[in-house]
């Protein structure tokens, strides 16, 4: 068993490298097949650009499909998980403003089970994280309609998927007002647009349905997030609010904060929620050591980050939240082979009562890719 | 013990293999660079005739062009700004993607970033120059 154990882990890892390398594979032969047909890739890229600078607007959009995936190992309070992940996303737009927005995601939580002598066993959990119909209105409003993420904060819809993302564990908080698998099923509102030249306004409103069908779960609820960007300083503040409706009608609400300043490659943000189940916030600094002084060629790709978090108990035990009080910090190292490509690193400190204290490493990849299905070309 | 140490060897060994992969794969993208850049340099007429077409599809005159590549640069360079401002919030800046696809994923940005129309419009404009 523990050889089938590890027979499975360097298939997840051949296949994980084989997906990371097919894109590039088919990009290598499309040059080569260019090359062979006596255009070059500049040939083609100077045809696209003439068009582009005619107007960028008449360029017809092509279904995309993309996908993040990752293999993450972590030790968390001693015990070993391997977690492969793969979030396939495929994006098909209709006309000029419609867009019909897919992803699902698919891991695998992979630990030695008690008395099984050290066998690794996991099952496959399937999520739909989002399917949906967007109608672009106008310059003020989308209409979308369908499975979503529910835009509460700016983690669960933003910073979720795990190419994004700089620490790979979830936030304590995560679950607040997210509900049972992080998304909505009904309608929702939202867009963004200038109040001035200096101050950009974003929002959405939704409304959701109840929902008990695996993996399409969500709760009946309705909810608002809107948010005040400033591009000068690259400041971003905001707020969240959901009205349960559905048990006990409780309420909830949350702030968020994103903070770029523009001469530094930092990264500053964080939220804050509260709920019936209990409250607390996270705050996340990341660095990208483009600017060293010294070895910048290699430090350049580097990316170190810090994260504090806090959670504290509510009235209502909910069980994907921590069942006492938590604090949290994590400190992690990040190396960007590309923009698309990371080695991910972290060490974290669990502060809890009742044995709770522990110590979270992690160690993984994660990638990005996207393919045009259609009419074309990877520049 | 030994499952651990083989679960992050392996990790660790398909890092260094990424990065070989990586580094051979940029190697190869900064070589056809070199050489398209030393393709294009003979023919520096297209960029120019794509501002001028330019131009001349906004019914301007041979006078205003000058003027017609400032509002290019310009509108280009707000659009590199836009991009910062906006994609950076989340992300790190990802590469350029072809055109077609570039037009798909700030539709989708849009909807799901709640990027403001105008910022569309001109990171488009930038991302497909």
């Amino acid at each position: 068993m523990r050889l089938f154990s590890r027979i499975s882990s360097v298939r997840l890892l051949a296949a994980f490298l084989a997906l990371w390398i097919a894109p590039t594979i088919r990009a290598q032969d499309q040059v080569t097949s260019q090359v062979q047909q006596g255009t070059t890739p500049q040939d083609q890229v100077t045809a696209q650009d003439a068009t582009s600078l005619q107007d960028s607007e008449t360029i017809s959009p092509v279904p995309i499909f993309s996908a993040g995936l990752a293999y993450n190992s972590f030790v968390q309070g001693g015990t070993d998980h391997v977690h492969p992940l793969v979030s396939p996303v495929i994006l098909v737009p209709l006309g000029q403003n419609w867009l019909i927005e897919n992803r699902e995601t698919f891991e695998i939580d992979l630990a030695p089970q008690p008395g099984s002598n050290g066998n690794y066993k996991g099952y496959l959990q399937k999520e739909v994280d989002y399917l949906q119909l967007d109608y672009i209105a106008n310059r003020y409003m989308t209409v979308t309609v369908g499975r979503f993420v529910t835009p509460f904060g700016i983690f669960n819809e933003r910073l979720y998927p795990v190419w994004i993302r700089d620490l790979q564990t979830d936030p304590l908080i995560l679950p607040i007002s997210t509900g049972p698998s992080g998304a909505g099923t009904g309608a929702m509102v939202r867009g963004g647009f200038n109040a001035t030249n200096k101050v950009e306004i974003n929002y959405a409103t939704y409304f959701s349905t109840l929902s008990t069908y695996t993996p399409l779960d969500s709760d009946r609820a309705f909810g608002t997030r809107a948010g005040i960007f400033l591009p000068g300083p690259r400041l971003e503040v905001g707020g969240s609010y959901q009205h349960l409706l559905q048990d006990d009608h409780s309420n909830a609400f949350g702030f968020h904060f994103a903070w770029q300043p523009p001469p530094i490659p930092l990264d500053i943000r964080a939220e804050y929620a509260r709920s019936h189940s209990g409250s607390g916030y996270w705050i996340e600094s990341a660095y990208r050591l483009s600017q060293a002084p010294i070895w910048q060629n290699e430090l350049r790709h580097v990316q170190v980050v810090a994260r504090m978090q806090q959670f504290y108990l509510g009235q209502v035990v909910d069980g994907s939240l921590p069942g006492v009080n938590t604090n949290m910090f994590e400190f992690g190292m990040n190396y960007y082979f590309r923009d698309d490509i990371r080695l991910v690193s972290s060490y974290g400190r669990q502060f809890a009562p009742e044995g709770g204290n522990m110590n979270v490493w992690n160690i993984g990849l994660t990638y990005r890719l996207a393919l045009p299905v259609g009419h074309g070309e990877v520049r | 013990m030994i499952t651990r140490r083989i679960n992050i060897l392996g990790v660790l060994a398909l890092g260094g293999g990424l990065a070989l992969f990586a580094g051979l794969a940029q190697g190869q993208q900064d070589q056809q660079g070199t050489k398209l850049v030393a393709d294009s340099k003979p023919a520096p007429a297209p960029a120019a005739a794509k501002t001028t077409s330019s131009a001349s599809n906004s019914n301007a005159t041979a006078a205003p062009a000058a003027p017609a590549v400032e509002t290019e640069e310009a509108q280009l360079a707000e659009g590199e700004k836009r991009f910062h401002d906006n994609c950076g919030r989340c992300h790190q800046a990802p590469h350029k993607l072809a055109p077609r696809m570039m037009a798909t994923a700030i539709r989708h940005m849009r909807v799901r970033a709640t990027i403001t129309d105008e910022d569309m419009r001109l990171i488009l404009r930038y991302m497909t120059q």
